[in-house]
């Protein structure tokens, strides 16, 4: 499917990072703006969602603004305002949307709500511009560990998912535990080169029981683990970790794209900029096993662009969204 | 000169339309007697679009955009101060931000008495400033505040004034001001919410003055901390 001749200003605001990204026909990337807040959670361990939400309404304006300029673009030149409506936290996920509302009334232009893992899956079209689906996609971060099959544009299997912690909030747990830090994924990414990570062996939970995700029993596991050896070296103990979560996530993509037959698989979310993460699924596509695409680390991050991307889509399939439609922190994909 | 004005610090969302000589028109959707939950971010724009278009006027013909920037429903300011500000952004024109509790006060000029202005805060607590009665309107003679009813009725018994008490705060916690007895009156239903009316008239005299500030600039006035940040002082303490 091929959009054309369609610029589109995306927003993000789903978690902490503000985001606006100008993107034409749904791969060229124009501008991508992305304000972190990670310092503004880092003291607290963790994503606070009030702070999240007041650091979106002072940061938003801005943010729109250098999209705009760095896209070249003024407001007349697009042809949509897309915002993620959910999953995300409530009072976060309101600005973005406030905002691309207030956009679509000033100008004229219509707006479209879009779901912030479809966004995910997008990203991979930005990176490979003659990607077409089907596809099977890893969506891994602090927020979300999701298998997905798309089948079309618009068609999606969630083939599994998480039965307790996201991938990237176990990272962030076993920093906090291991006194690394916030966020936990680049610090313990930094550690690991250090470590050996057959150094210690933990479990790999539900490696190969279906397509569901469990990671907080190897949570648990390196926290007994170090509490009864004290002396281990916290090198080994990040590497053994992370060598643990990223066989279980690339078992998992494996099987899912031979049990689905579809032999491109994607990677996205903030884990997937996980260095180890990322080799590993290099290895499988020289290997011939699969055909791998990995966005960009930019691009697996949350950001506008992936918004904008399929907001174009969206725009094209479905028509505009009402001003009329609520953010919807829950929101299912399928 | 044509100016927009938004209030979404209660249940109730309010716009506004109005010139130098007057309200061009506005709306008002949800209430305190309202028990659904507030729908701010799907009632505003549509309402926006509404309103304009049944006034006859086109956003693009909007000079100024004020609005409350609170204390009250933080779900409603993200909503309320987040529309403003991008709607100014994309208009390349001003805002003005005005204290919701202004707005409630600003009505009630007219009375000698204390004027006391209050929005709920839920978690028992509310919002709070007092005001008295100056040529053309009112004066703040107080922080804006927050604390529990209690803490507002010890506020006014310590001050021995009469007192006129208005806004969605003094409604819900009608009965904490019983004990002040004749000293205290509350205004009522028709005084729950931060007036329009208020609204476009103090901000089309502060844009007479060039009192407006940059859209990246508008933030709403919270009050409260975040639980986390609470946390984290009383610990550091
Ligand atoms: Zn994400």
């Amino acid at each position: 499917m091929v959009v054309s001749r369609v610029r589109v200003l995306g927003i993000e605001t789903s978690c902490d990072e503000t985001a606006a990204a100008v993107v034409d026909d749904g791969r060229q990337v124009r501008s991508s703006v992305v304000a972190s807040q990670a310092d503004l959670h880092a003291r607290y361990g963790g994503v606070v969602p009030e702070i999240a939400s007041r650091a979106h309404v002072e940061l938003i304006c801005d943010v729109i603004e250098q999209a705009l300029v760095e896209a070249g673009s003024s407001l007349h030149e697009l042809d949509a305002v897309a915002a993620v409506r959910g999953p995300g936290l409530a009072g976060a996920l309101l600005v973005g949307v406030s905002a691309a509302k207030a956009i679509s009334l000033a100008s004229r232009l219509p707006y479209v709500a879009v779901h912030h893992h479809e966004a995910h899956l997008y990203a991979a079209m930005i990176e490979d511009p003659q990607l077409e689906p089907p596809l099977v996609t890893l969506i891994v971060s602090g927020g979300h560990t999701l298998l997905i099959a798309m089948d079309g544009h618009g068609r999606y299997r969630v083939l599994g998912e998480t039965v307790d912690d996201a991938a990237g909030e176990a990272f962030d747990k076993v920093a906090r535990f291991l006194g690394l830090g916030y966020p936990g994924g680049p610090a313990i990414d930094r550690l690991a080169r250090e470590g050996d990570p057959e150094a210690i062996r933990f479990p790999r939970p539900m490696r190969a029981e279906g397509h569901d995700f469990s990671f907080s029993g190897l949570k648990t596991a390196v926290v007994q683990y170090v509490r009864k050896h004290p002396e281990a070296d916290v090198a080994d103990v990040a590497a053994s970790f992370q060598a643990a979560v990223v066989d279980v996530l690339v078992d998992k993509l494996l099987a899912a794209a031979r049990e689905t037959g579809i032999d491109t698989v994607v990677a996205g979310g903030g884990v997937a900029a996980n260095s180890v993460l990322r080799e590993r699924l290099l290895d499988l596509a020289v290997a011939g096993e699969v055909r791998v695409v990995l966005p960009s680390v930019a691009l697996c991050t949350d950001n506008a662009a992936m918004v904008a991307a399929v907001g174009a889509y969206r725009l094209a399939a479905d028509g505009p969204t009402p001003l009329e439609a609520p953010v919807v922190p829950n929101l299912r994909l399928v | 000169m044509l100016l927009l004005g938004l209030d979404t610090s209660t249940r109730r969302v309010g716009i506004v339309l109005a010139n130098e000589r007057g309200m061009i028109g506005r709306v008002e959707l949800g209430g305190t007697a309202d028990t659904t939950p507030p729908r701010h971010a799907e009632t505003l724009a549509p309402a926006i679009a509404w309103c304009c278009e049944r006034c006859g006027v086109e956003l693009t013909q909007v000079s100024a955009i004020a609005v409350g920037i609170g204390p009250g429903m933080f779900s409603g300011l993200r909503v309320g101060v987040t529309t403003a500000k991008v709607l100014a952004q994309s208009l390349r024109v001003p805002v003005i931000p005005i204290p919701s509790l202004d707005l409630l006060a600003y009505p009630l000029r007219y009375s000698r008495r204390l004027v006391v202005a209050t929005i709920d805060a839920r978690r028992h607590e509310l919002y709070w400033a007092i005001y008295l009665q100056v040529p053309g309107g009112v004066q703040r003679v107080s922080e804006y505040e927050l604390g529990t009813p209690d803490d507002l009725v010890a506020e006014l018994e310590a001050r021995g004034e009469d007192a006129l008490v208005c806004g969605d705060g003094s409604l819900r916690f009608a009965d904490a001001f019983v004990p002040l007895g004749s000293r205290v009156e509350l205004a009522g239903p028709a005084h729950a919410s931060p007036s329009l009316s208020a609204l476009a008239e103090l901000a089309l005299a502060r844009y007479e003055r060039e009192e407006f500030c940059a859209p990246s600039e508008v933030l709403p006035m919270y009050l409260r901390q975040s639980d986390a940040e609470l946390a984290w002082n009383r610990k550091g303490r």
